[in-house]
């Protein structure tokens, strides 16, 4: 348990140090990289996928045990339509604030006060995103529950308005 | 310090690297916003699916005060870029609540931001996570551009 910890302190010691030290974490950085004035976050990205994607593969292929989980199961994610709504609605945020989850927790690791601004509305969405998922769900219970009652007793429970 | 970032072709391997660390030592997907969620999750009292990303999270923070201090600090106090510098700060505040609230929501209904779906995502080869990137990518750049349109080229 304290070893697992240890890892998740390490690589989020150096992710953060990262975010920073590259420049991902400054809003000017982003805003020219969405005007194409700057390519270099593009790169930064585009080789540190080049760099895992293969390596990842490569773990996988040869079956690697993880020192600490066991073997190596690498996350596999289908396509859903909701990639796509919640891309453009994370795509919005990220193009006002300059920001996103992590270069904005960079930024108050670096004594931003504004990313704090950032962070309360993220908190806010994230909770929000919550509520409406359970809406949805109490939704989905409720009406399982009068398809039940009507085909189970279909004479005895009139539909109620 | 400005002038002295890290170069790309050094950052973008380095970054790379954190995201195969956390999967050959512990199995684990790395990514940001998952963390922000097991904040709301333990504030509400519900219980945490991953409370490991809590620890990711923390370290986070402490790793990009140390960069701080060698590279300069992103946006210290009040001061945010030259977005800071064209929006007052009775402005720039609710701007930034709002477009925090969309990267929020964004990021939940798309399972993750740009560290889970486009750094790490992508390295799984999962189609989906390419299908988030892609999508906030494009609306991004568009976004920015509407801005600026609006804006009559200030923003």
């Amino acid at each position: 348990m304290l070893r697992r910890n240890a890892v998740y302190l390490l690589v989020g010691l150096c992710f953060g140090f990262l975010l920073t030290a590259s420049g991902l974490s400054r809003y000017d950085v982003i805003h020219r990289m969405l005007r194409f004035e700057d390519w270099d976050p593009y790169l930064i990205m585009a080789l540190s996928v080049a760099t895992a994607l293969p390596l990842l593969w490569l773990l996988q292929r040869i079956g690697w045990v993880t020192p600490l989980g066991g073997r190596l199961s690498l996350a596999y994610r289908g396509t859903e339509r909701r990639q796509v709504y919640g891309g453009a609605v994370f795509g919005v945020g990220w193009a006002i604030t300059g920001a996103c989850p992590g270069t904005v927790s960079a930024m108050i690791g670096g004594g931003s006060v504004l990313g704090l601004a950032v962070l309360c509305g993220i908190i806010l969405g994230i909770r929000a995103f919550e509520a409406t998922e359970e809406t949805q769900a109490e939704r989905a219970a409720a009406a399982a529950q009068r398809g039940a009652a009507l085909s189970s007793a279909p004479a005895l429970s009139p539909r109620r308005r | 310090m400005v002038g002295s970032l890290m170069p790309w072709w050094l950052a973008g391997p380095l970054f790379g690297l954190t995201v195969v660390s956390l999967y050959a030592l512990a199995n684990k997907h790395l990514g940001v916003s998952g963390g922000y969620r097991q904040l709301v999750l333990l504030a509400r009292g519900r219980p945490m699916p991953e409370p490991w990303r809590l620890w990711f999270l923390g370290s986070l923070l402490a790793g990009a005060a140390v960069a701080a201090v060698v590279f300069g600090s992103p946006q210290l106090g009040l001061s945010y870029g030259v977005l800071g510098h064209k929006l007052n700060l009775g402005a720039l505040v609710p701007l930034l609540v709002l477009g925090g609230a969309a990267i929020g929501y964004g990021a939940c209904w798309a399972r993750g931001c740009t560290s889970g779906n486009g750094l790490t995502g992508c390295s799984t080869r999962s189609p989906g996570s390419f299908l988030a990137t892609t999508t906030f990518f494009a609306v991004a750049v568009g976004t920015t551009g509407l801005i600026r349109l609006l804006s009559g080229g200030a923003l």
